[in-house]
């Protein structure tokens, strides 16, 4: 059963990852409430494709299970998976859980 | 091979010349589809002889023994296969620098008589494979900021033979998709390129009736059929360090645009 908190800790990784790349001034927050997408969003759509490949293979590697952060599942969900860090950590532990 | 010229004296006889061998490719990982056979035991050996690590994948067993050749059998045309042997790359090579596509099959076929699974296969491993593999090398290579995908197409696009007709569409889409995946990689030094061959001896030709193919071979604005060396000559330059500013291009042997 996958652990929220490790989730997270996944999507910082990620996060920190990205980072590297940014200038110091567009660096992105590690927070439970870092808006990914959406209008607030500080990650612009390279950006968030560079989390979201991260978040994939770190879950692949660490979990054993290939997940597709991006298919019709997670686009038609009521709360958008991206929404933030929280939102989606929550979406991953519920994709893990299943099956 | 790369020969590097040492040149030393050698008392009163004057002077003595030695080689040194240094394979082009010496410590790149490269992975090649379609390893067993045709084009892809071609390409295999070429990087095998200059250097490189190749990882081979083909759906039947290894053909070919060498300490730096890794054999992976998939079915490519199976997606879920193709993310399963990248889960495992990401844990034994780690990196990868040059990518070539070359699995492929050819139903060539009238059709109104082609099966619609012959098509669908076609679809799959000349197309959807391509594409899939290409995505999952390229999340490693933006790590490493650089890599090379070289997608191995055919004279068939421009020529458009009868019976060739899902063949060519997915050859052609396949340019497209290189050009594009070209425009998305290029962030982080990866080209994506695509060589267009012509006929070659291998099992894919084979199937096909040799006169109509000579026929076809003639009317090429050099009428020759090409030659190991061609392929290599164009790899090579796609596959250059040199190279990181020649992307979305498509090459064509032999004169066929």
């Amino acid at each position: 059963m996958a652990n929220k908190d490790t989730i997270i800790e996944i999507i910082y990784r990620a996060l920190r990852n990205l980072n590297e790349e940014l200038e110091d001034e567009k660096r992105i927050a590690l927070s439970p409430e870092t808006k990914l997408f959406g209008p607030n969003a500080t990650l612009d759509s390279l950006s968030l494709v560079s989390v979201i490949v991260d978040v994939e293979t770190a879950v692949s590697d660490e979990y054993g299970r290939n997940i597709s952060l991006t298919d019709d599942t997670a686009m038609t969900q009521a709360v958008s998976p991206f929404s933030d860090v929280t939102t989606l950590a929550d979406y991953i532990v519920r994709q893990l859980g299943q099956g | 091979m790369l020969r590097h010229w040492l040149t030393t004296s050698s008392g009163s006889s004057g002077r003595v010349e030695r080689s040194l061998s240094v394979g082009m490719y010496e410590g790149k990982n490269v992975i090649v589809t379609g390893s067993s056979r045709g084009i892809g035991a071609l390409l295999t050996r070429h990087f095998l002889d200059e250097g490189a690590t190749v990882v081979g994948i083909a759906r039947g067993p290894a053909n070919c023994e060498h300490q730096r050749y890794l054999h992976h059998q998939a079915d490519l045309a199976v997606p879920a296969e193709i993310q399963q042997l990248f889960v495992g790359l990401r844990k034994t090579v780690q990196t990868i620098d040059i990518v070539i596509n070359s699995a492929a099959v050819l139903t060539s076929q009238y059709a109104l008589i082609m099966p619609a699974a012959a098509a669908q296969s076609m679809l799959n491993l000349n197309l959807l494979a391509p594409f899939l593999v290409a995505r999952e090398a390229a999340k490693l290579m933006r790590k490493a900021k650089s890599g090379r995908i070289i997608n191995i197409s055919s004279m068939a696009v421009s020529l458009e033979p009868e019976g060739d007709s899902v063949y060519a569409a997915c050859k052609a889409g396949l340019t497209t998709l290189s050009n594009i995946l070209a425009k998305e990689f290029a962030a982080f030094n990866v080209t994506c390129n695509t060589l267009g061959i012509t006929a070659i001896e291998t099992d894919m030709l084979k199937q096909l009736p040799h006169d109509k193919i000579d026929a076809v071979v003639a009317r090429l604005p050099i009428p020759r059929y090409a030659t190991a060396d061609d392929i290599v000559n164009v790899i090579d330059f796609y596959a250059s360090e040199r190279s990181g500013y020649i992307t979305a291009q498509t090459i064509y042997l032999g004169g066929v645009h």
